[in-house]
């Protein structure tokens, strides 16, 4: 069974604070971190059934297309934003770090590696990578911009973000050996904690 | 479904946000289900402008099926075979609760024009005291939907500590200018009827008619969308057999005489004009210079803001607004936007999933 991101993730959200969570899919992140971590939380998602697992679970969620813009949650004095394996289903990924980090000084992102070894023999024979990570077919999958390890560390270096912290996660969301000394080949997974100048 | 009507007597006086106090009043008000042992399972339900107190079922006595039947009812939304379900018509109304029909025990006399003004922070103060007689301490939920969603968001601000969860659809915190400009043309058709006499109709033996049908009428537009009226009614001409009047031409001109008529038989000006002054003089913030935020930075209760894209009366950006304020003020809230095909009616009905949204939110 996979170690859940939460386990991942819990030294980098302190206990209570205000945390926001794009594209948060059924919310199960936010619970965790809400049980965990007595934290106020809160999910944007666009997908109504979704959505309506999130009430389910007793969360505060708010249905919005991130694609445009959210500028309007600045004024919420977030401590953490969270985006989790939602990156690569944006029109505009770049835009949407950018816009998290003016609302929160703390960002955690999480996103499949298409440079995973796995990705690269799917190519090597000729057919588009489907792996845990990326479990769909390319007719239904939602994602847009996939990259690899290094194009995400290239774009954060291009707008100035900093990489606080990283860790790089094999399938099964260990962090293994391999994917620590090579994550742009062993990694399937990349989580980040970004910060701004 | 067993509906229960009453009429109930409050001899506490009511101090009205306006200044003036009623010495007693009388709420009348319709319950289905049954209150559980620990008074857990009551839920309250605000109308809106022109609904009442019969929200779910068939009424006996003269066939009408409640507002928010859709929603309401054994194995529906709210499900009444679990949870005790109230609804109150709205001080100042005319459907039984004390209003301009009713009499004044100081003068003997019909109120009419002389009911004083009410706000829906009175209405939800007259609330509380029909709460504190029933004996309930905290409502599982308070819902409604257009002005009864606002009410709903009030509860949730004058009494924190008297609810759990609050539903506001196809709502606002305060009423926009527009609202306040159709709710003045309604006013402006009641008053220059010739039978409005000052407001003193009833003294003449009788009532402005073609105003509060002219007022109806212009409602009845701004419920629906644009893209509703076209699909419901077309350009199609009204069966000749069927025209409620040789002005009509069209579909839609009979439906909205139809509508308008029937209204006006039923509905009294006086309550009309109460009722939409007190929606335009409605703002969640008043009391707090504006600052919705910190309004209401009070609240305890889960929110549910639902708002529905065909909705131009009370657009869903009026409901994200109350949705950022929470947020910015720590409350839990959540928002949901719907298509709902009907415009500002949509609230009313079982569509897009709105019924499994509010049961969702009331079981969770």
């Amino acid at each position: 069974m996979s170690i859940s991101l939460t386990n991942i993730i819990n030294d980098w959200i302190p206990d209570q604070s205000k945390v926001i969570d794009f594209g948060c899919g059924d919310g199960s992140l936010l619970k965790e971190l809400i049980d965990t971590k007595k934290i106020h939380g809160y999910g944007v998602e666009i997908d109504s059934k979704k959505i309506q697992e999130c009430i389910a679970k007793g969360l505060s969620v708010i249905q919005q297309d991130i694609d445009d813009g959210f500028e309007e949650f600045e004024s919420s004095n977030f401590d953490i934003s969270i985006m989790a394996s939602s990156i690569q289903c944006l029109k505009d990924p770049h835009l949407a770090l950018r816009r998290m980090l003016k609302l929160s000084n703390k960002c955690v992102v999480t996103l499949p590696n298409l440079g995973y070894w796995r990705c690269r023999a799917d190519l090597v024979f000729g057919k588009m990578p489907v792996t845990p990570n990326l479990p769909s077919s390319w007719y239904e999958t939602d994602n847009l911009h996939l990259c690899t390890i290094n194009d995400f560390e290239k774009l954060c270096e291009d707008e100035g973000f900093i990489i606080n912290k990283k860790i790089f996660l094999n399938p099964n969301r260990d962090r293994s050996f391999l994917a620590s000394i090579s994550p742009n080949l062993f990694a399937s997974e990349g989580v980040y904690l970004l910060g701004s100048k | 479904m067993n509906i229960v009507k009453k009429l109930i007597h409050f001899n506490e006086g009511l101090l009205l946000e306006s200044g003036s106090k009623l010495d007693s009043f009388d709420l009348m008000i319709e319950t289905y289900g049954e209150l559980n042992k620990d008074k857990s399972n009551a839920i309250l339900v605000c109308h809106a402008f022109s609904g009442d107190h019969h929200a779910a079922g068939v009424d006996s006595e003269t066939g009408q099926v409640g507002w928010w039947d859709q929603i309401i009812g054994p194995n529906k939304a709210i499900d009444t075979n679990k949870y005790f379900v109230v609804c109150s018509n709205n001080l100042g109304g005319c459907s039984g609760s004390s209003g301009p029909t009713s009499v004044n025990n100081d003068t003997g006399k019909v109120y009419g024009k002389d009911f004083p003004a009410v706000s829906i922070a009175d209405w939800v103060n007259s609330q509380k005291l029909l709460s504190d007689f029933l004996q309930i301490k905290k409502w599982h939920l308070v819902a409604g939907g257009s002005l009864g969603g606002m009410q709903a968001l009030q509860w949730a601000i004058s009494f924190p500590d008297n609810l759990l969860k609050c539903g506001v659809f196809a709502a606002a915190a305060k009423s926009s200018t527009q609202n306040i400009a159709m709710n003045e043309v309604s006013r402006e058709s009641i008053r220059k009827d010739v039978n409005f006499f000052d407001g003193n109709y009833i003294e003449h033996n009788t009532k402005p008619k073609n105003g509060l049908k002219a007022a109806r009428m212009l409602g009845h537009i701004t419920y629906l969308s644009e893209k509703h009226m076209d699909v419901k009614f077309g350009r199609k001409f009204q069966n000749t057999d069927s025209k409620v009047s040789g002005n009509v031409d069209y579909e839609v001109e009979n439906y909205l005489q139809y509508k308008g008529e029937k209204f006006s038989d039923s509905f009294d000006a006086n309550s009309y004009i109460l009722m939409t002054k007190a929606m335009d003089g409605y703002d969640a913030s008043a009391n707090t210079n504006g600052d919705l935020e910190k309004a209401m930075s009070v609240i305890k209760c889960r929110l549910l803001i639902i708002g529905f894209d065909s909705d131009w009366l009370y657009p869903p950006q009026r409901g994200k607004d109350i949705q950022l304020a929470g947020m910015n003020a720590n409350v839990s809230c959540t928002y949901v936007i719907l298509p709902g095909e009907q415009g500002h009616d949509s609230f009313l009905f079982a569509a897009d999933k709105y019924d499994e949204i509010i049961n969702t939110f009331l079981e969770s």
